[in-house]
């Protein structure tokens, strides 16, 4: 994988560019959490208005929730990225 | 025809415990890996045989990886990075032997004869792989705490900066954190199980007619390599995605006080701090 012989530089940061392994599973995962985070709000959106018989209001907040999730997480993981 | 559980099924009960057939595919490959290091752990040689470099061959290739990738730490997370990994590539390897997923007993299921496999492929199991998600959250949080201490991780997680926006952000922050969750168990899942109906799909195409018979001895053996492929590859983003959130919660304590550097002694590199949330 062309990992052996890099050490980490004196800060702990490893090697950049897209031959760090660490970037493939960041690859994989951007695109399944954007699609789960707006799930994941929709569905807690739904079952806060299931138990308080609010329909649809709960909904439609965890539906903008999930989106707003959605784009942190966008930054959320290239900010991480280029801390790493 | 093909016939498709998305459950797995129920071999025997055992009080209240239910024992399904991805439990015997998990058992089976935790068993492998346990024979494996009782045989090669205890005394390695100086000069590796064959078969010990084989099996210390992935284990030295993901430790230098996570050596590279992983910060300073590294050390403290790797052995559950490393075995992450090889249990994961184990379970998916093992369910593409013969007899696996094919070897079973007949069952009565609405009027129907099926046939239940004895062993099945674990990650064809949503609760293996919700169960695996969850060693890894539970993980990185407890290294987080470990690197921020109780207060720092909690202020990091559910208070923003600037205080105001707490009531908005936070949600938004929990509902990104518990993606990880889902993501991580949903990823492997919907891949193995996704392999397991190609596979018996393209047999059972392929077995259908007496025309197309002679296809049946190397059109599912494409997608075995697939397969192999697959395995592989799900196997290493899991344990790397595991590895990425450790060091992401580990490097938090960097953005504010030098709080944990009696764990390793160690000076925290400056970073650039993160406006609204440290991400966990």
């Amino acid at each position: 994988m062309g990992t052996e012989g890099r050490e980490p530089d004196e800060t702990g940061s490893p090697p950049k560019g897209p031959a760090d392994p660490a970037n493939w599973g960041i690859a994989f995962d951007l695109g399944i959490r954007l699609g789960v985070s707006v799930i994941l709000g929709l569905g807690l959106g739904l079952l806060v208005d299931s138990w308080l018989h609010t329909s649809p209001i709960f909904l439609l907040i965890g539906m903008v929730l999930g989106i707003a999730a959605a784009m942190y997480t966008i930054w959320d993981v290239a900010s991480g990225s280029m801390r790493r | 025809m093909v016939h498709v559980e998305i459950a797995a099924e129920r071999l025997f009960q055992l009080g209240p415990l239910i024992f399904t057939n991805s439990m015997l595919g998990a058992l089976l490959a935790s068993l492998l890996l346990l024979v494996a290091a009782r045989f090669f752990a205890p005394g390695p040689a100086l000069v590796p045989t064959r078969a010990q470099g084989i099996v210390e061959l992935p284990i030295e290739w993901l430790a230098g990886i996570v050596r590279v990738t992983g910060g300073k730490r590294w050390r403290e997370f790797v052995a559950l990075v490393v075995v992450i990994f090889l249990f994961v590539l184990v379970a998916n390897w093992l369910s593409l032997l013969p007899g696996i997923g094919t070897v079973g007993f007949y069952e009565e299921v609405g009027g129907k004869r099926v046939l239940v496999p004895f062993v099945r492929a674990a990650a064809a199991d949503l609760n293996m792989t919700l169960g695996l998600a969850i060693v890894s959250f539970v993980s990185f949080i407890a290294f987080g705490i470990r690197a921020n201490g109780l207060r720092g991780y909690l202020r990091e997680t559910l208070v923003a900066e600037p205080a105001y926006m707490t009531p908005l952000l936070t949600p938004i922050h929990v509902i990104s954190e518990l993606s990880r969750l889902v993501s991580l168990s949903m990823r492997l899942f919907g891949n193995v199980f996704a392999g397991e109906v190609l596979l018996a799909t393209m047999l059972s195409l392929t077995t259908a007619a007496i025309f197309t018979l002679p296809l049946a001895f190397f059109v599912p053996g494409i997608f075995l390599g697939l397969e192999l492929l697959f395995g592989l590859v799900q196997a290493l983003v899991f344990a790397l995605l595991s590895m990425t959130y450790i060091t992401l919660a580990i490097a938090e304590d960097r953005q504010h006080e030098p709080a944990d550097n009696h764990h390793t002694g160690e000076t925290p590199a400056p970073t650039t701090a993160d406006p609204a949330h440290g991400a966990a």
